[in-house]
């Protein structure tokens, strides 16, 4: 038999928990969460669930309308395109490329916007200063721009377009970090660690990084909306994944031939492009509302 | 005021200075000769590439040949198109009033019901309304804007047959471009048919700018919403209401115009990004603008247009962020202070 508690007691839930909480509490933004743990499986399993291969030409079933229409087949389920590549098996593949190529991405430019942006908080004068407003102009152009400037350097392709998304990337980091650290500062608890005597390095992971994590948790998700929607951008403008690929926004492109005779050949990469866009944007704005409530609390 | 006015002037001037750095850079990084690149024009026309390269000073050092460029700059000499051999300055020039007729229209029709919608939603706090506008803003920025465009053509254009798809105009009539933006030029030009040219330029121009104003609209309630949230907590809107004022003025007169300021604030980002949708969009829509030209360079390799569209989109940018700082800091004292007192 459970011991009744006799005392009352305020337990304060963990701060995960309270992003639990919130994600519960709203059945959209659990759906959206859902949403992208599927389509991370779906990157990392993927090519393991799909029957054909994303450039396998089926010769006798082109053009074909997804399977619940009068022409459907059943072995194709969501249709087929122009050249005979089943919808399902190419889209299933774009997620990693439109997915999950931008997600390790951001985790790679986080991690070295973070550090730089750490160094960069824990210096002062003018070299900061300095800092400060090419940031500030360097965030005023819009990331797009930017990778295409970085592409015309290097020349179209997936792996440039990666590379031009992830330079990018780097100066929000650092500057979100940089700021986040900034704002810490001045608090008491910071101050009571340094009158300990701590080193730099030890402030810096144990006094301020958990403290600013939470900053840091939506700026990724900002990131990863950026990356994805760029990457898919640079792909439909044919300047990122070239044709085979079976990346969402190049099979947007190359739809466009045929987008009137077999409009499903467009509007299946949208969709998934646009679900994962509203996953991706939703989870980020969930967070921050917990995050919010809890500096509220 | 003043100070603040200076500060952020020079910031101007070293930013631009910067960035025409960067743009006489990108003639090395870029593959091939930098004479080419800057000039466009070929090796194997020995002639001229020698008088090219005479003029651009690349006989000299690099400052020199810096020195040189910022003069070819500033006379408006940006070198010819490797393509089609147009001068890419002229060419630029009408180009970026195309460009900007569509930015600034979209801009104009996402203003009234972007903040319209957002005070809406913010009146009408966790209520069904604020979630359906909410909701509807999540999704609406969410959509990649150029799916969003085709799915627009498939049904307005192609199904429905009510508006053309591309190009600024029906080709029979004959406007000789001056401005780049089609509804001037018209007005500019006057020609025979004036009402009928006016017709279809219209309908040429609705869906690129409508599907183009979409995005800035639903940024706009998020901002419009989670600004008047702020404003309607504090004193003074407790304080008008207190006075017995009727909810209609002091929404008016106290909260909306207090809320602005945040979303002042934060139109400069909201405007970048509608300069990289307004080039998504001219490719989709064969709009004669900067943008199109400038993806169109990028993969034919074209890279006097290369350097000189980027440098105008950037510079077009950097102006704007400049001017939206030194409006927001005239119209709002408070943050003028802030500014200084940081300072």
């Amino acid at each position: 038999m459970p011991r009744p508690n006799l005392y009352y007691e305020e337990r304060t839930p963990s701060p995960l928990e309270r992003v639990w909480h919130e994600f519960n509490r709203n059945p959209l933004a659990r759906s959206a969460l859902y949403i992208i743990i599927l389509i991370m499986f779906l990157c990392v399993f993927g090519p393991l669930l799909t029957p054909y291969g994303p450039n396998e030409q089926i010769l006798d079933a082109i053009s074909l309308p997804p399977a619940w229409s009068e022409a459907g087949d059943i072995r194709f389920l969501l249709g087929t395109d122009e050249l005979g590549r089943d919808m399902v098996t190419r889209i299933i593949y774009g997620a990693r490329y439109t997915f999950g190529y931008p997600f390790l991405v951001v985790i790679a430019s986080a991690a070295i916007g973070i550090s730089l942006g750490a160094i960069a908080a824990m210096t002062v004068g003018v070299k900061s200063s300095t800092l400060k407003h090419l940031l500030d102009v360097l965030m005023s152009i819009p990331s797009l721009l930017l990778a295409l400037i970085i592409i015309a350097i290097t020349g179209p392709g997936l792996s440039n377009a990666l590379l031009a998304i992830g330079l990018v990337l780097i100066p929000q980091f650092l500057h979100v970090t940089r700021n986040a650290i900034h704002d810490e500062r001045q608090k008491p608890y910071v101050t009571a660690s340094r009158l300990n005597g701590v080193s730099d390095l030890y402030l810096l992971a144990m006094v301020f990084f958990p403290n600013i994590v939470k900053v840091l948790v939506i700026q990724l998700t900002i990131g990863l909306s950026i990356a994805i929607l760029d990457i898919a951008a640079l792909g439909f403008l044919r300047l990122g994944a070239q044709s085979p690929t079976p990346e969402w926004g190049s099979m947007l492109a190359q739809s466009l031939e045929v987008a009137y005779i077999s409009p499903w050949v467009m509007a299946l990469p949208g969709i998934a492009l646009f679900l994962t866009l509203v996953s991706v944007n939703l989870v980020g704005e969930t967070l921050r509302i917990a995050i919010q409530k809890q500096l509220e609390r | 005021m003043r100070i603040y006015l200076l500060r952020q002037l020079a910031l101007l001037i070293i930013t631009l200075f910067l960035l025409t750095i960067f743009a006489f850079c990108l003639s090395y990084w870029f593959p091939g000769n930098p004479i080419t690149n800057s000039s466009g024009i070929f090796s194997d026309d020995t002639v001229r590439f020698a008088e090219a390269a005479a003029a651009r000073g690349y006989d000299a050092n690099i400052f020199v040949q810096y020195w040189h460029y910022l003069g070819h700059l500033f006379r408006g000499d940006w070198g010819i198109s490797l393509l089609d051999a147009d001068p890419v300055f002229e060419q630029l020039q009408l180009r970026f009033g195309a460009t900007l007729e569509i930015a600034v229209l979209a801009m104009l029709i996402a203003l009234v019901p972007g903040i319209a919608l957002g005070v809406l939603a913010a009146l009408n706090f966790r209520k069904p309304i604020d979630h359906t506008i909410l909701s509807m803003s999540l999704s609406g920025y969410s959509i990649p804007v150029f799916w969003f465009a085709q799915i627009a053509i498939l049904l307005v254009a192609v199904r429905w047959e009510m508006l053309p798809i591309a190009g600024q105009i029906n080709p029979l009539f004959n406007i000789e471009p001056i401005t780049g933006s089609i509804l001037l030029d018209i007005f500019i030009s006057q020609p025979d048919n004036m009402s009928l040219a006016l017709r279809s330029a219209v309908r040429h121009i609705t869906l690129p700018v409508l599907v183009l104003s979409v995005m800035p609209m639903m940024l706009l309630i998020r901002l419009t919403r989670s600004s008047m949230l702020d404003v309607l907590d504090k004193n003074y809107i407790t304080s008008a209401y207190a006075k017995g004022l009727s909810t209609r003025s002091v929404i008016w007169s106290h909260a909306i115009p207090n809320a602005m300021q945040n979303v002042i604030r934060e139109l400069g980002s909201l405007l970048s990004l509608l300069i990289t949708n307004t080039m998504i969009i001219e490719v989709i829509f064969s709009w004669p603008g900067i943008g199109s030209w400038l993806i169109r360079s990028i993969y034919e390799r074209d890279y006097p247009v290369i350097q000189g569209g980027l440098l105008l989109i950037a510079a077009l940018i950097l102006c704007v962020h400049v001017a939206l700082n030194l409006f927001h800091a005239w119209r709002y004292p408070q943050v003028r202070k802030d500014l200084n007192a940081s300072s």
